[in-house]
């Protein structure tokens, strides 16, 4: 089966604590699967959601507190809205929308976090790589 | 680093910086300079001659320029100053990598790489409603570049740049063409190459090419000035033995009209013409925007103070260096344009449509009159019609009438 890159991001809050307890559980994780914290997903705009397509990521998922659970506003929301928009630009880029997903968590889901992040490596894996996937490694910019 | 290599030396002389008398013209007419910006294409020019070893100055003024060609146009000595920028920001990203600063993140910019793959399969065409006439393969096409993905990117200042391609493709139709709208066309790569990207550039050429040549392509009508620019002025230079036609779909208009038959049903409204670089000083297309406008009765056209061969550009090219200096440039230009008291402001490039809706949403001081942003081509599609008395050159063999024969 294809090898592919998984990119979760997660907020700094809710989902990194359901991290942090998983990788204290000792739950296994896909072992594609990288993570990247920010402090908010208010933070990830479209462009960063495309750049992870443009070098080599075959899936991104979102990892989010919920709604009402975000320590700053509105940043939940903004990840909804960017996540539409790139959504539709995957679909016609030929990407394909379900390689990028959105989750919510409450601080005491660990379970739920790897257990999703599993299915998400699962579905990856079966749609094989990313078609815009660069043929040789790009230069960061 | 300092910046005398062989390869810097060669853009100097073959972009005719060594004719710079240093009168400054270049930097009195600069809008980024005008709006307060520390840059200066004279100061540049000076020190890619007399001191090369000034790199933080020399790398930072290559990624400020706008590449509107105010300057060019005003230079008496002929510097071909927006290629000597083409070149270097070429050169200094071979060297130093791609340090110029991307608007949006460089999201426009990472689409435009990812299209380089030669395995994807777009879905780009769900924009086509069915009264719209495309054909998949045929001798004549039209580019419809990255307006579905503009549409989207900037859905939050609710820009319509799709309408731009609609509308040309209705006016195709009415003229009985059916042009090929391909479902895997690449970005033309305009804004690569401008950002000194020139592998990727290269790469978009050949995809595109090979893509019209899978579809028997011979003619590619564009509607974007910028596509125009790349397709028909670089992509040659990358592709040999590029045999494709590239049109403007402004002139193939004028042409079909001063055909006669055709005309225009009236519309009461004053609207002024913002020129976009490409097309204007880009393309020499000054006037024939301007013909086809003043074809529609009832139509004022009124200019901005600073129209023609010294339009201000909308602020923004290729989306990188968007700052608070482009919005001052912007918000000049708008001011400009109310001081017409037209109440549209009519363009031909979707990035034009995209930087002016965008200041238009920008709070300002005190009440505005209200000002909208249409396309040229969607006010000519709206009003144009059959003249009386003359039926459609439906298969007379007229214009595009062969060309519609056939499809």
């Amino acid at each position: 089966m294809a090898r592919v890159n998984i990119l979760g991001i997660a907020c700094n809050w809710s989902p990194w604590c359901c991290y942090n307890a998983a990788g204290q559980a000792g739950l296994e994780l896909p072992s594609n699967f990288k993570i990247m914290r920010v402090m908010c997903i208010g933070r990830i705009n479209q462009a960063l959601i495309l750049r992870a397509f443009e070098h080599g990521a075959d899936g991104v998922i979102l990892l989010e507190c919920e709604d009402s659970d975000c320590r700053y506003g509105p940043g939940p929301e903004l990840g909804h809205s960017n996540v539409a928009r790139v959504r539709r630009l995957l679909h016609y880029l030929g990407i394909g929308q379900k390689r990028l997903k959105e989750m919510t968590f409450q601080a005491d889901q660990k379970q739920e976090l790897v257990d999703a992040l599993w299915e998400f490596a699962g579905r990856i894996e079966k749609m094989g790589p990313n078609p815009g996937k660069p043929g040789r490694e790009r230069k960061a910019s | 680093m300092k910046l005398d290599s062989p390869e810097i030396k060669r853009i100097i002389k073959e972009r005719s910086l060594y004719m710079c008398l240093e009168c400054g013209k270049c930097s009195a007419s600069c809008p980024r300079l005008l709006t307060g910006k520390e840059y200066s294409p004279r100061l540049l020019a000076h020190k890619l001659i007399a001191e090369p070893g000034d790199l933080a100055y020399i790398q930072n003024a290559v990624w400020e320029c706008l590449t509107c060609g105010l300057c060019e146009e005003r230079c008496p000595s002929g510097v071909q100053f927006s290629q000597a920028i083409l070149d270097l920001r070429a050169e200094l990203s071979k060297a130093l990598g791609l340090t110029g600063f991307r608007a949006h993140d460089g999201a426009v910019h990472s689409w435009m790489r990812i299209m380089t793959s030669p395995r994807l399969e777009q879905n780009r065409l769900d924009w086509l409603t069915p009264e719209l006439k495309v054909a998949t393969d045929g001798p004549v096409a039209f580019f419809t570049g990255c307006v579905p993905y503009f549409d989207v990117f900037f859905s939050n200042i609710g820009v319509d740049t799709l309408s731009l391609s609609s509308d040309a493709i209705r006016l195709l139709n009415f003229l009985d063409i059916e042009p090929v709208v391909l479902g895997n066309e690449r970005c033309c790569g305009h804004d690569l190459l401008w950002t000194g990207d020139r592998d990727n550039f290269a790469a978009l050429c050949r995809l595109n090419y090979q893509e019209f040549k899978d579809h028997g392509v011979e003619e590619v009508i564009t509607n974007c000035p910028e596509c125009y620019q790349a397709l028909g002025t670089y992509m040659p230079q990358v592709i040999e033995g590029f045999d494709l036609k590239v049109t403007l779909l402004i002139d193939l208009l004028e042409r079909e009209v001063n055909k006669g038959g055709l005309s225009f049903r009236p519309l009461e409204q004053k609207v002024t013409y913002q020129d976009p670089c490409r097309l204007g000083r880009g393309a020499g297309r000054y006037e024939e925007p301007r013909n086809l406008l003043k074809r529609v009765p009832g139509l004022e056209l009124v200019e901005m103070a600073n129209n023609r061969h010294s339009a201000i550009c909308c602020g923004n090219s290729s989306f990188i260096n968007c700052d608070a200096f482009s919005k001052r440039i912007q918000a000049a230009r708008l001011d400009q344009a109310r001081d017409t008291g037209a109440e549209t402001l009519v363009t031909a490039c979707p990035k034009c449509m995209i930087h002016t809706s965008c200041a238009l949403r920008d709070p300002a001081p005190g009440p505005q009159a209200p000002l909208k942003v249409r396309g040229l081509v969607s006010i000519l599609a709206e009003q144009i019609e059959w003249a009386q008395d003359e039926t459609p050159r439906r298969k007379s063999g007229a214009g595009g009438g062969s060309r519609g024969d056939k499809i």
